[in-house]
């Protein structure tokens, strides 16, 4: 009974204190918001990026020119060669199915190629590179291998996209985290001091509290009770502007991406994973922040 | 109420026949602030458990540092204070908020919340010990009648006249029933009719058990009500007559 009448008033304290001075834990509690939403745009981002790397990755296709004069028997040994190199799906396109290929994605256009006199395409093959291989790096070293085999003109495998895109993505999460450093330990400091005030402003009930006999802890929990809510306040914010933005810009941007995403890869902003890591972060801040103010500022 | 101290104190109380228990013991305590002359000399005193004591002399005598002495609010430069038989200048820091929550304190100055209510102000003594609201609410709706404030239970402290914010701190003080009671110039601000009225408030706490001392320096507080009267001088105890001797000195 005693432990619920005490949680009770804790709780009405903390409330209290916010109530108190809202101007002040209004800029706590943004700034909060706006760390949490930054990171929360940051993790969407990195998953956006993700999603795109997977799905070239789903469709990471070699193709391998082969010299036009091979004949029928050579074109058969480089197939066997390529199987053993990558121990991926092969699939010889002969010259006239490579321009057939071509005259259909063409369209219209197409209907020129018609007016050719011979077929310049050389065989080709295609070869499905196996999940264990689509690492950039290891489709580097690939294409490499296969470069160098007889009979083989070129290789090709978008090679610039995935470099550029994997490049982008170890950019991001490594910003992001010197970003998250830096943001976390300013809005432990803002939290700080918006609690430092809340702890002035209260000097009188604290010097009265420890007179009629309350013990340390008792003073100081409204005090982190009131740190956790900012926190708490501020991911609810946050969350509710990720799902905003969610719901603003999600669609223009799943369609600028679509091209290569297909559609369908439209990553969402706010999944329950996102919700309980802002809501886990918030707290954890919002309580730093009331346990460095509670520490230096409440001498009791 | 709650607390090991409490138990001591009412266990000793049962068990001792003969001698009453000593409740506040002094031996040569000196109390110095930084960089200033001694405030209390060599104060050796005893006051038994249920007596009531009144501590008297001059402003600036040294009356509300010897009180502050016995809830922890000074520590004595000197010298060792036992109260319910613990010795306070070896407690633990943690150890007291216990010793506090058995002894209610009339601060001269005081020390009321001015934006909470009287009821609030009574009441936080209760919050502070995780009293349920509904039983606190009880506890100081019956407190506050005791003071005769109960029709100002929602006011606030400023809005009341002098004599009505020292009942409201009396109130504070008895709300959790101490043990011991320090009263600093409780009737400083009242009429003699609610001086009548506080004193006997106090004395009718003293009659079911509690200790209390009483800072004044109203002398005719001191004449009407002839009990023991310890008298400080520039620090210094110059005299301690009993009830008795009180007494017999306001006749002659
Ligand atoms: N916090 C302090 N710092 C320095 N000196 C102090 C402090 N508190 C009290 N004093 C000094 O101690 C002396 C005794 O003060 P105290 O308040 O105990 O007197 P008192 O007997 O209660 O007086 P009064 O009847 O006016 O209330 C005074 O000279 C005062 O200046
Ligand atoms: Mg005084």
């Amino acid at each position: 009974m005693s432990v619920l009448s005490k949680a009770a008033y804790f709780w009405r304290s903390a409330a209290g204190g916010l109530k108190h001075a809202p101007f002040v834990h209004f800029i706590a509690v943004s700034t909060i918001a706006i760390a949490l939403f930054a990171a929360g745009l940051a993790r969407g981002a990195s998953h956006v990026v993700d999603n795109l790397l997977a799905s070239l990755g789903g469709e990471v296709e070699v193709t391998i020119y082969l010299a036009p004069q091979l004949g029928q028997d050579e074109v058969h040994g480089v197939h066997t060669r390529v199987v053993e190199l990558s121990h991926g799906e092969v699939t010889v396109v002969p010259p006239e199915a490579a321009l057939l290929r071509l005259k259909h994605e063409l369209g219209d256009l197409g209907e020129a190629l018609s007016e050719l006199p011979e077929n310049p395409l050389p065989a080709t093959l295609e070869l499905r590179v196996p999940e264990a291989r689509r690492s950039p790096a290891a489709l580097q070293t690939l294409a490499k291998e296969l470069r160098a085999l007889p009979g083989v003109t070129g290789v090709d495998y978008g090679e610039a996209a995935v470099e550029r895109l994997s490049a982008i993505a170890r950019a991001l999460s490594f910003g992001a985290l010197v970003a998250l450093v830096v943001v976390l330990g300013t809005t432990i400091v803002i939290v700080a001091a918006t609690l430092q005030l809340a702890i002035y402003a209260r000097r009188e009930e604290i010097e009265i509290q420890k007179l009629v006999g309350a013990t340390d802890r008792f003073v100081k929990t409204p005090f982190l009770l009131e740190g956790l809510l900012q926190g708490l306040l501020g991911a609810l914010v946050a969350l509710g502007g990720l799902w905003l933005f969610g719901r603003l810009l999600g669609p223009t941007l799943g369609s600028l991406f679509a091209f290569i995403l297909g559609p369908g890869v439209n990553a969402p902003w706010v999944e329950t994973r996102t919700v309980v890591e802002l809501l886990a972060a918030g707290c954890a801040l919002g309580l730093g922040g009331s346990f460095v103010a509670v520490g230096r500022f409440l001498r009791v | 109420m709650s607390g090991p101290f409490l138990g001591v104190l009412r266990g000793r109380g049962r068990l001792s026949g003969l001698a009453l228990p000593v409740m506040i013991q002094f031996f040569h305590v000196y109390k110095a602030y930084p960089g200033d002359p001694p405030v209390l000399q060599d104060i050796n005193l005893n006051v038994e458990k249920g007596e009531f004591v009144f501590l008297t002399g001059p402003s600036g005598a040294g009356k509300t540092t010897l009180l502050k002495l016995i809830f922890c609010g000074e520590k004595a430069t000197k010298g060792q204070i036992l109260v319910g038989g613990k010795n306070i200048a070896r407690i633990r820091e943690s150890a007291v908020p216990y010793l506090r929550r058995n002894i209610g304190v009339v601060f001269q100055d005081f020390k009321l919340l001015p934006h909470r209510s009287v009821a609030d102000n009574v009441g936080f003594t209760l919050d502070v010990l995780g009293v349920p609201r509904a039983e606190g609410r009880e506890k100081v709706h019956r407190m506050l009648k005791r003071v005769g404030l109960e029709h100002k239970a929602n006011s606030l402290p400023l809005r009341l006249s002098g004599g009505e914010q020292q009942r409201v701190v009396i109130a504070r003080a008895l709300v959790n029933d101490p043990t011991i009671l320090l009263a600093d110039e409780p009737t400083g601000n009242l009429d003699p009719a609610l001086t009548v009225e506080i004193m006997d408030l106090l004395t009718d706490i003293n009659i079911r058990g509690t200790t209390v001392m009483v800072a004044t320096h109203d002398a005719t507080l001191l004449s009407r009500y002839q009990k023991r009267t310890v008298r400080l001088e520039r620090g210094l105890i110059v005299s301690d007559e009993d009830g008795v001797k009180a007494a017999r000195r306001m006749l002659v």
